[in-house]
């Protein structure tokens, strides 16, 4: 499934498009309920996908420079007969490896790590899957000291360089820079009741009211569903989630995923690389164009 | 005066800088401020305290009298989110057009030192430099056709991160620059970036940190996250310093940090070591 892009003038009040329907069980769904959606600790995270995709997974650690990062995990297993390079957010499921994996916040040895991985994978040819699932990069001194933002910028530019087909799916928080910087990919999508920020609904109250506990009004007034994202052109397809969401149907959820992925890595496969790498070149860089295609939603650009 | 100076002869400024706005004392000395003095000084005071700067002052310090043309002016911020919050995003954007300010990038072509470069300044007056869709596409542009034309491109940041009025499209203006970063390096056109005061989130991840040199002003903040965002995540006591130019230096992120009123005859010379 697909959701439609609606007609401009579609982007109703934002008190309005606060109630989004979920497609199954027919009920209203505010977005602060999909917001706890993509959070919730029972939710699938990216091993869960990865073993069921890919059950010979070959889990591969470090960035080659000083440490292991384990809030990102890669490595290599067989997906429909093709060799392919997992990587993705793993937010730990027990109190002590929700420690040891930061919460899937990423330090600046974790981007360093998919880099290293992402070009391991053009090594061999590999095309890599990237499930995306953050609050964010990790906004601690420690990464400020290591170079955190120069390590996000470092890997957006160089995933743009990757010359094999890359695809990445939202399947929780997409949450800011650290989401981003593992999602510039040939297509991107996201499971229904997964989220993609410019900030957190925290952050951003913060920032507005320097109140972060009016995040439910800020998760409104963001437009960070998944149904909003893919309206404004951010994302290619949303992945419909089994009844009661994916934590409901892990199988279900991973089946979904598994279609949706393949489905839209067929057509990458028989690209030359030059052509791969200048549409995805000119995906990010026309990212707004529904913004210019229609003036009254976005920026006039001459 | 700087050995650089002396060697080539470079003006600190390339034309006749606006009188901005000042407080009445220094914050960094206290001594009263004189706005010609501090104006044909780059608006550096004595005691070293280096004042923000919106693009309309980054432009004539830069350039190369009467000799910037500007690009893509004429585009403006439009309210895509239908933002309310604590105010209309739309009627933020006409107060600040209005008060003669041009979103939080303008970019155009002029020379320095009679050199032809490309030039971008951020405005931290506008909505806080924020990254937004208007930034975003004139940086691109301006990076895509300094690649084409193989002219150096000179960056001046200064900026809160991405615009969140404009949601995740401004999120993705992060990976619209750092592709075109990507085409200007590929091309091996010289890129040097001038990090001021501040320069942090969304700007800082993407193209603000990836020059070929990277220059910082004294005492300018720069990091990923800002400290109060730090202390509410970590309850971490940060030390003097932390996220300063000299911090960013000692931490291998920048290349040096230059005073503002070396900074001109600095870039001449490395225009003419790239040329």
């Amino acid at each position: 499934m697909s959701v439609s892009t609606p007609k401009s003038g579609d982007h109703s009040h934002p008190t309005k498009s606060s109630i989004s329907r979920g497609p199954r069980s027919g009920t209203p769904v505010s977005v602060w309920e999909i917001v706890e959606l993509a959070r919730h600790p029972e939710r699938p995270y990216a091993l869960d996908y990865i073993r069921r995709l890919a059950p010979d997974f070959v889990e591969l650690h470090g960035d080659r420079l000083s440490a292991d990062d384990p809030a990102i995990v890669g490595g290599v297993g067989s997906w429909h007969g093709r060799t392919t390079m997992f990587i993705g957010h793993q937010k730990g499921r027990t109190l002590k490896e929700r420690v040891a994996r930061n919460w899937g916040m990423m330090h600046p040895e974790g981007y360093r790590k998919a880099i290293r991985l992402a070009k391991h994978a053009a090594k061999f040819g590999f095309p890599i899957v990237s499930l995306i699932d953050t609050p964010g990069a990790y906004p601690g001194a420690g990464a400020e000291e290591r170079g955190i933002a120069s390590a996000i910028a470092i890997a957006i530019m160089e995933w743009f360089r990757i010359p094999v087909p890359i695809l990445a799916a939202v399947i929780g928080e997409g949450g800011s820079g650290g989401a981003l910087g593992m999602g510039v990919a040939d297509r991107v999508l996201m499971l229904e009741n997964s989220i993609y920020s410019v900030a957190s609904p925290e952050a951003a109250a913060s920032i507005v009211w320097r109140d972060n506990t009016r995040k439910v009004e800020a998760a409104e007034q963001l437009q960070i569903t998944s149904r909003e994202i893919h309206a404004m052109g951010v994302v290619e397809e949303v992945i419909p989630e089994p009844k009661g969401s994916a934590r409901a149907d892990y199988d279900g959820a991973a089946r979904a995923l598994d279609e949706a992925l393949q489905r839209n890595l067929q057509p990458l496969l028989v690209l030359p690389t030059e052509e791969l790498l200048q549409r995805r070149y000119d995906r990010f860089r026309y990212i707004d164009s529904l913004v210019r295609a229609e003036p009254q939603f976005g920026p006039k650009i001459d | 005066m700087s050995i650089v100076e002396r060697e080539h002869g470079v003006a600190i400024a390339g034309g006749e800088l606006p009188l901005i706005l000042l407080p009445t004392n220094c914050p960094g000395c206290g001594i009263a401020l004189e706005r010609e003095k501090m104006r044909a000084q780059n608006y550096v005071c004595d005691c070293g305290h280096h004042f923000r700067l919106g693009a309309d002052v980054w432009i004539p310090i830069v350039a190369d009298e009467g000799t910037f043309q500007e690009r893509w002016a004429d585009v403006r911020s439009h309210d895509l989110l239908k933002w309310i919050v604590p105010k209309r995003y739309e009627a933020v954007v006409d107060e600040l057009l209005a008060e003669g300010l041009n979103e939080s990038v303008r970019t155009g072509t002029c020379t320095l030192d009679g050199r032809a470069i490309w030039l971008a300044a951020f405005d931290f007056g506008f909505v806080g430099g924020t990254l937004s869709i208007v930034a975003g596409e004139r940086l691109a542009r301006g990076m895509e056709q300094a690649a084409s034309t193989h002219t150096p491109y000179v960056l001046v940041t200064a900026s809160g991160g991405a615009r969140m009025q404009e949601g995740v499209l401004a999120l993705m203006q992060m990976a619209k620059v750092n592709a075109a970063v990507g085409a200007l390096h590929a091309a091996g056109v010289p890129f040097f970036s001038v990090l001021t005061d501040p320069t942090f989130g969304g700007t800082a991840a993407s193209l603000a940190l990836l020059a070929d040199i990277n220059i910082a002003e004294p005492n300018a903040a720069i990091g990923f996250t800002g400290p109060r965002v730090i202390k509410q995540a970590t309850y971490a006591d940060l030390p003097p310093g932390f996220q300063s130019a000299d911090f960013q230096l000692a931490h291998g992120q920048v290349d040096m940090v230059v005073p503002r009123t070396e900074l001109r005859p600095l870039l001449a010379h490395l225009l003419e070591l790239y040329s």
